[in-house]
């Protein structure tokens, strides 16, 4: 199996006009009959899962054709699941050939073979016509528990998949409408809970047997022809529509590099990834060359995710294109072998969510931003998910296995002209819900202490990013109890764009006001708890977008009155100069003439602030007279959180990189 | 003496007055302009318009779109919210989700209420109902004063687990109460005792920015009615398809958050009713967009996830309406992938459709309509008239693209129009486990019947129900229903760890706030009705399905049984074997309030007297124009049996009867149309 990426892109480019064989009114109508079968397919899943991961909207749809190319997926599908889900069903044909028949089911989570990670699972079901296969309908969810030694099968110290839960290639689960009942106890009993996995197996299966259904009652109304017709032309269209829309940027190349934190083995140094984007006439090349090779923990991306980021990335900037294969043909990506970015069998990729796949994702959104600046986007914060995982020791509870998992929204990147989006849920999917305290409160021995939005997390700019959120907790009546967290960005910090600055780093913090304050980092696994251990995270802000000098002062006021951001960092992110007079009433004062004045005090001095000795700066951090937020947005230095030390080559990466987002902008 | 009953739907554009005659069975109709800043004023005009005085009047029933257009403009009182320490941001969090997931610079609306009226109190109670911290008085009053001085109109009370023990609540609101007495104030815990913070803590805040709104509106209209000598209440169409009289109107304020949008529903599942359908679709297609709702075995479907904006759930039972961008004013146009597109880009009232002349220069469904001669070049009797050179212009445009003759084009428009509609009643019927072929589809609205025979042919409904006054069928809708209260309240066990005299003791408990309710608003006893929903799952899902059950409950066993096969038709699968859990217990209380009944017309006159003229019609079926009737639908006689192809002509729609159908016109003057195969 190759695993470098090559488009067949130079047999089809500039393909001449899309000329339609059905009539225009055929076409739209079996086009939106198409997505509104897939969306079909989504509903079902919605009200019959079992796994909340899915209920909370981490699952995509898809109907592809015959040879597994998609031919539409759904129009809630989440971004990370975009552009994998034919590579999945391919593997399915790769395997089983000639050997498919009626009342098949598939079941695929490999990530080896195009799949994402081990928890999204695939089920796929072939569709037959008088004896000739024409379609595969797709249901992938996000199971909850896939086996392996961490609840949740996030463990972030296998290097290899072994470790992480059970790997499915395609496996056939019903044989000619035969449910395969030792096959799926098979799989399931190397699960947690596996009677919902189950269930989950069963939402999944019926809702392709919904669009099965579906599309024979198309066929039988428009005749198999028009129906195979339409099928291409449907991937036509959205093929000619993209190269079309293309055609109208300019032709150029742009680059640039996102930092996964470290590789926990190395020590000190962000894992670049390096993307170069090229459009030419009505084309799109991605080379990821020079991206790090894999490294030692999980954060890697095989190569269907690392595909997927950067056709999500793209369709951030052509919001209204549908998804099919038509699009992946216009798009083309290179990924290097071994890389961060193509991790090659055996090697851990669970995190890639949190790691390779959202640097892709926001490099692509920075690269795009230059093209089409109306659209631009800054940096938005990191996909993170804690899970505890543990006995209930509650009473009624049975000492029964809970698992606590947990995703918050953060701050997604400024933009053109307004701010970034407060609190909203990751880019890796914007459809994922966030969960009820109460619900999990009922589900878990885990007691909410905060979920509230943290004043300063946003990247200044002259549109800041969007706010990060802090969620607390407290642990009671626990037993047996770990915790794992699944993020990134505690040294990669969230970045501004056009001038725009940092925001904050990720990172669990355990027992956070107490003398056992302790930073448990961003990627770790099984780590033991105890009754009454508190713990709390922050989720990133925004970067920010322009100078954040150039900020209008009401609205830095604003923000001080609405306690997006405090008075002090008004005077040093904005240089805005804030007297409280009475907050009761919302009555404050804007010292014009101490505004001017910090404004240029900060814009004299700013850009060596990013060049001062590192070692210097540090000194007058601990002595206090420089804080945390001023190391990351004015002098651009790298904290290690844990021991509250200088990384010296990490700063120096992240100096560069802000040199080239921020400091290139200031006047 | 009374004798009228007087129903009122106030829209956007027109505030439309319908009147019944309790002793002939007479309806009549009559159209004013909305005045949207003062709706009162609006109102008295159209029932001075219609010619009746005040206590002629017997019963006043009222839809209003106070509420929708309050929240929508953001035309709201200063409002603050006090939660539980730490969770002030929830009703900015949500649940963190966009409407739009890939255009990132389309976003949710802001909160209702901005972070900096939103205050916090130390207090907590855990999953189990248990007071982990009890809230402080002096914590409270100091609160008070402080709202007291930012000169905060209302109050919305959220704290965290209150659906279990709302004893913190109580005592905030008791205290509120003393120190700013004249502060609506509103508690999650009294208006919707459920889990879930953010959509109880949204449906509080909805309720409290509209509560001191539409108290004050139904109020003052209340007065301006009772100055012209009504003397009885005003009943107010709320979103779940019940009235509430002006008394629970301050309490319930967000349930009229979507008051206008339910009438339609009602009066299709009247209709049907009348037609002696149990099952319809109701289409309520206008100028921008159509309404669609499902009513199967004589109910309409009711849901609990709905909003007037995305991501402010209102957590009251509604109709579940399905509203999508195709009506007449919907604009066809060719996108970048040179595909046919019909809307959801409108060209509104201005400047409306090419033909209307004001300025509008793309093709709508209605110029398209016009092309083909479906619609006279005069409407509202000879009021208004339409260009059909202006419509054939821009028809042309579209044609041009894809060597289409001007007819080919219009035709290819609507089949586009169609389609799309299709795709939406495919979504509210197949898509939820309905079949159409066991419905009725009732048109209404201006567009409905133009479309209605073709949607109906697309999808396999047998049936077109076509009512006499298809324009002001909502406004009709509010005299046709009961005073409704939904009680619910989150109770979580296993259908094995419970019994019936458990069962039966929570459902006194909530039948007894609803029956109180009732009393309130003046309903005899004999009148009540009580329906009792057992909120169900198999255990380890997440959604619920919402399960009848007896009053007094009789077996567990035949709510389990009903459960099983809902899932069934609902979701293709059923499980036995699997534990069933329940969620939650609702009581719908019901005010039985008399119905009009519309009498029966014997048939009067010949058919044929009822044509006006025959004008060429575009059928594609027919492969061409065909020379069809135009018939004057006021003069057809009841009991009449119609021929495709054919147009009715009256004051405020046009029904187009397509070849190979046959529409029978039944006693009530309701048109049922078939398809012949």
């Amino acid at each position: 199996m190759s695993l470098t990426i090559k488009s067949n892109l130079e047999d089809v480019s500039s393909k001449s006009i899309h000329q339609s064989k059905l009539d225009p009114v055929t076409f739209e109508v079996l086009k939106n009959g198409f997505i509104n079968l897939v969306d079909q397919m989504a509903e079902q899943i919605l009200r019959t899962c079992y796994s909340f991961v899915i209920f909370n909207r981490d699952f995509s749809c898809a109907m592809c054709d015959a040879n597994g190319n998609t031919i539409m997926q759904g129009t809630q599908d989440i971004s990370v699941h975009v552009g994998t889900l034919h590579l999945t069903a391919k593997a399915v044909i790769e395997d089983f050939g000639d050997d498919i028949h009626p009342g098949d089911v598939f079941l695929v989570n490999d990530p080896y073979r195009g799949g994402t990670h081990f928890n999204d699972v695939r089920v796929i079901r072939p569709v037959f016509y008088n004896g000739k296969i024409i379609s595969f309908m797709q249901a992938n969810g996000h199971w909850a528990d896939m086996g392996g030694s961490t609840p949740g099968s996030f463990d972030v110290n296998s290097k290899d998949h072994y470790g992480e839960g059970i790997r499915i290639p395609p496996v056939r689960i019903w044989s000619k409408g035969e449910y395969l009942k030792d096959v799926a106890n098979l799989l399931v009993s190397n699960m947690r809970i596996p009677e919902e996995r189950l269930g989950d197996l069963r939402s999944q299966a019926v809702a392709t047997k919904v669009g099965e259904n579906q599309l024979l009652q198309l066929v039988e109304k428009y005749g198999i022809e028009t129906i195979l017709t339409a099928f291409d032309e449907v991937q036509d269209y959205v093929e000619f529509m993209t190269r079309e829309k293309v055609k109208k940027m300019p032709n150029g190349t742009w680059e640039t590099t996102d930092f996964i934190d470290m590789d926990p083995e190395a020590g000190d140094g962000l894992i670049p990834i390096k993307v170069k984007m090229t459009v030419k006439d009505d084309q799109i090349f991605y080379d990821l060359s020079g991206s790090h090779p894999y490294i030692s923990i999980f954060l890697n991306s095989g190569f269907g995710a690392a595909l997927s980021a950067t056709y999500a990335g793209t369709k951030t900037f052509f919001p209204d294109i549908p998804l099919n294969s038509g699009f992946y043909r216009v798009v083309q990506t290179y990924l290097p072998e071994n890389s961060v970015v193509n991790a090659p069998w055996p090697v851990a990729v669970t995190g890639f969510c949190s790691g390779a796949y959202e640097k892709i994702m926001n490099s692509c959104f920075e690269l795009w931003s230059n093209i089409m600046p109306e659209r631009a986007l800054a940096c938005s914060f990191n996909l993170e998910y804690l899970l505890v995982g543990g006995n209930d020791k509650r009473e009624g509870y049975n000492n029964q296995y809970f698992m606590w998992y947990d995703w918050m929204p953060g701050g997604h990147g400024g933009r053109i002209d307004r701010d970034g989006a407060n609190a909203l849920t990751a880019v890796f999917g914007l459809g994922m819900m966030i969960q009820p305290s109460e619900g999990q409160e009922r589900l878990s021995p885990v007691l909410t202490t905060k979920l509230e939005i943290l004043t300063d997390s946003a990247g200044p700019g002259e549109f800041r990013g969007g706010c990060g959120v802090e969620k607390g907790g407290i642990l009671q009546n626990i037993e047996n109890t770990v915790m794992s967290y699944c993020c990134d960005r505690s040294r990669s910090i969230t970045w501004g764009i056009f001038g725009g600055l940092p925001s904050i780093p990720h990172g669990v913090w355990l027992n956070p006001d107490k003398e056992n304050k302790q930073f448990l980092g961003t990627v770790f696994s099984n780590v033991k708890l105890k009754n009454g251990d508190m713990f709390t995270r922050p989720s990133a802000g925004g970067g920010g977008l322009g100078d954040p000098l150039k900020r209008d002062i009401e609205a830095v006021l604003d923000d001080v009155i609405d306690e997006y951001v405090s008075i002090e960092r008004a005077k040093k992110d904005y240089g805005v100069v804030i007297k409280e007079i009475d907050r009761d009433l919302d009555q404050f004062e804007i010292d014009v003439e101490a505004t001017r004045e910090t404004r240029q005090y900060i814009r004299e001095n700013r850009k060596k602030w990013l060049e001062e000795d590192v070692n210097v700066v540090f000194e007058k951090y601990q002595k206090g007279e420089v804080d945390h937020l001023d190391l990351i947005r004015r002098y651009g230095i790298v904290l290690d959180l844990g021991t509250n030390t200088v990384l010296q080559k990490s700063t120096a990466q992240n100096r560069e990189m802000m040199r080239k987002r921020s400091l290139s902008y200031w006047d | 003496m009374s004798k009228f009953r007087v129903a009122v739907d106030v829209g956007g554009t027109f505030t439309d007055v319908f009147v019944f005659n309790e002793k002939t069975g007479n309806i009549s109709v009559t159209k004013t302009s909305s005045t949207p800043s003062n709706p009162e004023i609006g109102i008295l005009d159209g029932i001075k318009k219609a010619n009746i005085s005040g206590n002629e009047i017997s019963m006043f029933s009222h839809g209003t779109t106070v509420g929708t257009n309050a929240l929508i403009e953001r035309k709201l009182p200063k409002t603050a919210l006090i939660t539980t320490r730490g969770f002030r941001d929830i009703p900015e969090i949500r649940r963190g989700t966009k409407q739009d997931l890939w255009d990132a610079y389309i976003d949710v609306a802001p909160p209702y209420i901005r972070r900096r009226d939103r205050f916090e109190l130390n207090e907590r109670v855990d999953y189990a109902g248990n007071v982990l911290v009890e809230v402080q008085e002096k914590e409270i009053r100091t609160l008070a004063q402080k709202l007291k001085k930012r000169g905060v109109e209302s109050i919305a009370i959220c704290f965290m687990n209150s659906y279990i023990n709302n004893s913190n609540e109580l005592k905030t609101i008791n205290i509120l109460q003393e120190e700013i007495p004249d502060v609506y104030i509103c508690a999650s815990s009294s208006i919707l005792p459920e889990i879930f913070e953010h959509e109880r803590m949204s449906t509080t805040i909805i309720n409290a920015v509209l509560g001191p709104k539409v108290s004050n509106y139904i109020h003052s209209l209340e007065e301006k009615i009772k100055e012209k000598g009504y003397e009885g209440d005003i009943l107010v169409l709320h979103s779940g398809g019940g009235v509430m009289t002006s008394e629970t109107v301050p309490k319930y304020a967000a349930r009229l958050a979507s008051s206008g949008i339910a009438a339609g529903a009602i009066a299709s599942k009247y209709i049907a009713n009348l037609c002696g359908f149990k099952n319809a679709i109701g289409l309520d297609m206008g100028g921008t967009s159509t309404d669609i709702s499902l009513v199967y075995d004589g109910q309409l479907k009711i849901t609990k996830d709905w909003f007037i904006e995305y991501g402010y759930p209102i957590g009251f039972p509604s109709i579940e309406i399905l509203t999508i961008g195709a009506g007449g004013g919907s604009l066809a146009w060719v996108d970048e992938g040179r595909s046919l597109r019909n809307g959801p880009q409108s060209a509104g009232a201005v400047p409306g459709p090419a033909c209307y002349q004001r300025g509008g220069e793309e093709p709508t469904n209605t110029d398209a309509n016009l092309v083909l001669g479906r619609l006279s070049t005069e409407l509202l009797d000879g009021q208004m008239s339409l260009d059909k050179e202006a419509a054939l212009k821009v028809v042309r445009k579209i044609g041009e693209q894809f060597g289409y003759t001007d007819e080919e084009a219009a035709n290819a428009i609507l089949k586009v129009a169609n389609a799309n509609m299709c795709d939406a009643l495919r979504l509210i019927s197949v898509r939820k486990g309905y079949d159409p072929r066991d419905f009725a589809l009732v048109a209404f609205g201006g567009a409905g019947a133009l479309h209605s025979a073709y949607l109906a042919k697309e999808i396999d409904i047998p049936n077109v129900i076509v009512p006499a006054h298809p324009g002001v069928a909502a406004a009709m809708g509010c005299l046709l229903v009961d005073v409704r209260h939904d009680v619910s309240k989150t109770f979580v066990k296993d259908i094995q760890e419970t019994n019936v005299e458990e069962l039966e003791k929570e459902f006194m408990t909530l039948e007894l706030e609803a029956t109180n309710l009732l009393k309130q608003e003046g309903i005899a006893h004999e009148n009540m009705n009580l329906i009792r929903y057992l909120e169900m799952r198999y255990l380890g899902q997440w959604r619920t399905l919402s399960t009848p059950i007896g009053r007094p409950i009789q077996s567990l066993e035949t709510a389990l049984n009903t459960f099983h096969k809902e899932h069934e038709r609902a979701y293709a699968f059923l499980n036995p074997d699997q534990n069933v859990e329940i969620y939650g217990l609702r009581v719908e209380a019901i005010g039985v309030v008399p119905k009009p009944e519309i009498v029966k017309e014997s048939p009067e006159g010949k058919l044929e007297d009822a044509v006006k003229s025959y004008r060429d019609v575009y059928f594609e079926e027919a492969e061409g124009y065909v020379n069809t009737p135009v018939y004057d639908r006021k003069k057809i006689p009841t009991l009449s049996v119609l021929q495709g192809p054919a147009i009715l002509d009256q004051l405020d729609s046009t029904v187009v009867l397509p070849p190979s159908f046959t529409a029978e016109v039944d006693s009530y003057k309701n048109i049922i149309m078939t398809y012949k195969k």
